[in-house]
């Protein structure tokens, strides 16, 4: 049952429009990331949640009541940002209390749930530093902490690790999922890093001119996204865009697109002669030696990336395409001598004139 | 021709009567024509620094900077026949895109025709050819980015010099524009120098990398072995994504077998990492000493999963399993220890996986000098 809920939605500032009509349900105790670019509008969507800000229509449901007319404090939901914004003068111990304190708790329940979220976060051993004598590690723990040490319905989290280094962003990536599950807290993590929303959401929300695009578990939409733009928004390098021409023949379609020639049996493909292929660089096979069905093509450049290599390719005057190889395959081929590709056909995309995924 | 040489490079900025700041000491390099080099590290550890006495718009505080032969040193910044492009792009804001890219060309005295056609050939490679009529306050970060890097690589220059140039691209066309300016620059041979703090970014464009921290130059080498010969602790930390998973150890040599006695955060034993001696080249273990205190450095890539239930090293339970589309992310603990390890994207992820450390696959550095012992035990 939806715990957290957006119904038709809309906020404009003066000309701008940033949510159109948006609905959203978010399930009890989901860690649920909202993923999109600068500028897409997921700062906007904390502000209205958080009470700061209000949509122009439309309401937000918390467990079946509307919380529109409360005040940022008296709502269920905390906050943590992305610039850790503690209390420069405060020790650690003080800046995870601070929430507390203006609860009018008692100091003893102070002291209990203070150390308790302190030794999940693993930063018991420093309580009594200054925001200057910590981390940025533990800064951003220390932030954390206090967002949930009033236990909230629901945290909200404004991409927490962007500003850590990589060691860090990969422990807590690992971490911060089952801390969050201990508190059985409702999780709205809003991040730009599409690696991040793969790896934390159980769903993600792809948030693309003022509305959410696609709503699905991360797999799903990495490998069907509903349109160009959300497909556009997944992988380094990103996917692959050609404009291609379709011929029908029954229920077998030959798709054109440069020199690439597909022969699918889609028969959602018929009647849409122009359409876009979507092919992600991993799916496309890299070779010297060519060999039936593939392409001669000019090599480029290489430029390799930590796990994989990343080869631009020429199809013909002004088409290129990206293809991304694993270190070992990259090793086998040759920079000198003829390049061959060949698309791995069931991977890929067919979007419609409108760049809306057909199939 | 423009070979580039640095000796012994210092920069000592006064800040206060007493209080120095040695941002950059005893530099060294030698970047031949047409090479791409990477000065790499994070805020604050000399790069921008470097870059800037290459430009000269700061003064060494001693060494030597040569363009071939000549000394550059004395020379006014206009007079190096340098190319930079800047963090903050110094557009012209009275100027449009295409006059903005234009501009250093039009005092090369090169003719109208042959300016048209070198700006149309670097908007189209940058995809900035919709934007040439308008002006640099309408244009988004990314946008104003490119066009500074256009104005930097159309110039006919000895030396391109790139401060961040790529850290506001969209990154949608990040890994694109990063090849097509590879391509731009090897094939007009442009001697180039860049700075980053992005390790990706070097690694796919530079022919060598010049990792900095606390003004010292930590290594120098190609991205290869950059990543697979990291000479400290700190390029081994630095280079990577996933990171290289850092392990304290202890090593002992006992009844012809080598052990790896990994510890936990608590510094007790966790598990050990054990070779037979028999298949382990003896030069290997030449520098090594009974009980010396180690850090074993695993590239995440290196560890070996598998669901075999015989030779391997240990069995382990995940804690995490992140599919990322083109690679798939594996965390597991063992005994108090986290490790991330990395598996092909067709990996199929089961129960009951065990993990080797196969030999060749391991980076070991001394704890004390944090320098390296063995690149790839």
């Amino acid at each position: 049952m939806a715990y957290l809920e957006l119904q038709n939605i809309n906020k404009r500032f003066k000309d701008e429009i940033v949510f159109d009509d948006v609905s959203l349900k978010i399930n009890k105790g989901e860690f649920f990331v909202v993923f999109g670019p600068s500028g897409s509008g997921k700062t906007v969507l904390l502000r209205l949640l958080s009470g700061i800000m209000a949509q122009d229509s439309g309401q937000i449901l918390m467990d079946g009541q509307s919380i529109d007319s409360l005040d940022p404090n008296e709502r269920d939901i905390s906050m943590a940002f992305q610039n850790f914004a503690l209390y420069p003068h405060m020790d650690a111990f003080e800046n995870i209390s601070s929430p507390l304190i203006a609860q009018k708790k008692n100091e003893s329940e102070i002291k209990q749930r203070v150390h308790e979220v302190a030794e999940l976060l693993k930063i018991d051993h420093v309580l009594s530093h200054k925001p200057k004598e910590l981390s940025n590690g533990q800064k951003q723990r220390t932030s954390l902490a206090r967002s949930l040490v009033v236990r909230p319905s629901v945290v909200l989290l404004d991409d927490p690790l962007r500003n850590v280094d990589a060691k860090i962003r990969y422990e807590m990536r690992l971490e911060l999922p089952k801390v969050l599950k201990k508190f059985n807290t409702t999780v709205l993590y809003v991040t730009q890093d599409y690696k991040e929303a793969m790896a934390l959401g159980e769903r993600v929300g792809v948030l693309a001119n003022t509305k959410f695009t696609d709503v699905a578990h991360p797999t799903q939409v990495y490998k069907k996204p509903s349109n160009v733009t959300s497909a556009k928004l997944f992988g380094d390098p990103t996917i692959n865009i050609l404009i291609a021409q379709n011929s029908s023949a029954g229920t077998s379609s030959k798709i054109t697109a440069s020199r690439i020639e597909i022969n699918v049996n889609y028969p959602e493909l018929s009647g849409h002669n122009n359409c876009y292929l979507g092919i992600r660089p991993e799916d496309i096979f890299v070779s010297n030696q060519g060999q039936e069905g593939s392409i001669k093509v000019e090599l480029r450049a290489k430029t390799p990336l930590n796990l994989r290599t990343v080869y631009l390719l020429r199809l013909e005057e002004g088409v290129e395409i990206l293809a991304s190889v694993s270190e070992e395959e990259s090793m086998l081929l040759d920079d000198n001598k003829d390049f061959y590709i060949k698309v791995d056909e069931k991977n890929v995309n067919y979007f419609d004139s409108e760049q809306r995924l057909i199939v | 021709m423009a070979k580039l040489t640095i000796n012994n490079l210092n920069k000592i900025f006064d800040v206060k009567l007493g209080d120095n700041v040695h941002a950059v000491k005893d530099f060294n390099l030698v970047l031949e024509h047409g090479e791409i080099l990477a000065l790499l590290g994070s805020s604050g550890c000399g790069k921008t620094t470097t870059l800037r006495m290459v430009a000269g718009f700061e003064t060494p505080t001693s060494g030597e900077i040569k363009c071939n032969d000549t000394d550059l040193i004395a020379l006014p910044p206009a007079k190096r026949n340098v190319a930079m492009a800047f963090e903050g792009y110094a557009l012209y804001p009275p100027l449009t895109v295409k006059d903005n890219i234009s501009f250093g060309l039009m005092r090369e005295k090169l003719s109208n025709a042959e300016i048209e056609k070198k700006v149309a050939e670097i908007s189209d490679l940058l995809e900035i050819n919709d934007i040439l009529h308008r002006y640099p306050s309408t244009v988004s970060g990314g946008q104003a980015q490119r066009v500074s890097l256009a104005r930097a690589l159309v110039r006919t220059s000895d030396i391109l010099l790139l401060d961040e140039p790529m850290s506001q691209l969209e990154p949608q066309l990040r890994a694109v524009l990063r090849a097509r300016v590879k391509d731009y620059i090897q094939h007009n041979k442009k001697t180039t120098v860049f700075v980053t703090h992005d390790q990706i970014e070097a690694i796919a464009l530079a022919d060598k990398i010049a990792v900095m921290e606390g003004g010292e130059l930590q290594q120098l080498a190609s991205p290869f072995d950059i990543r697979t010969k990291p000479q400290n602790v700190f390029v081994a930390s630095f280079i990577g994504e996933p990171p290289m998973n850092m392990l304290n150890a202890e090593y002992s040599f006992e009844d012809s077998k080598i052990h790896f006695h990994i510890k936990n955060e608590k510094n007790d034993p966790a598990f050990k990492i054990s070779y037979d001696k028999n298949n382990i080249d003896q030069s290997k273990i030449a520098n090594l000493s009974n009980n010396q205190k180690l850090v074993v450095g695993i590239r995440p890539q290196k560890i070996n999963f598998n669901t075999s239930s015989s030779n391997h090293d240990a069995k382990i339970q995940l804690t995490s399993n992140h599919w990322l589309g083109d690679q798939i992310h594996l965390g597991f603990e063992l005994n108090g220890v986290n490790i991330i390890g990395v598996a092909d994207r067709n990996f199929e992820v089961q129960e009951g996986l065990n993990v080797n450390f196969t030999s060749g696959s391991i980076n070991l550095f001394d704890l004390n000098s944090e320098k390296v012992i063995f690149n790839g035990f």
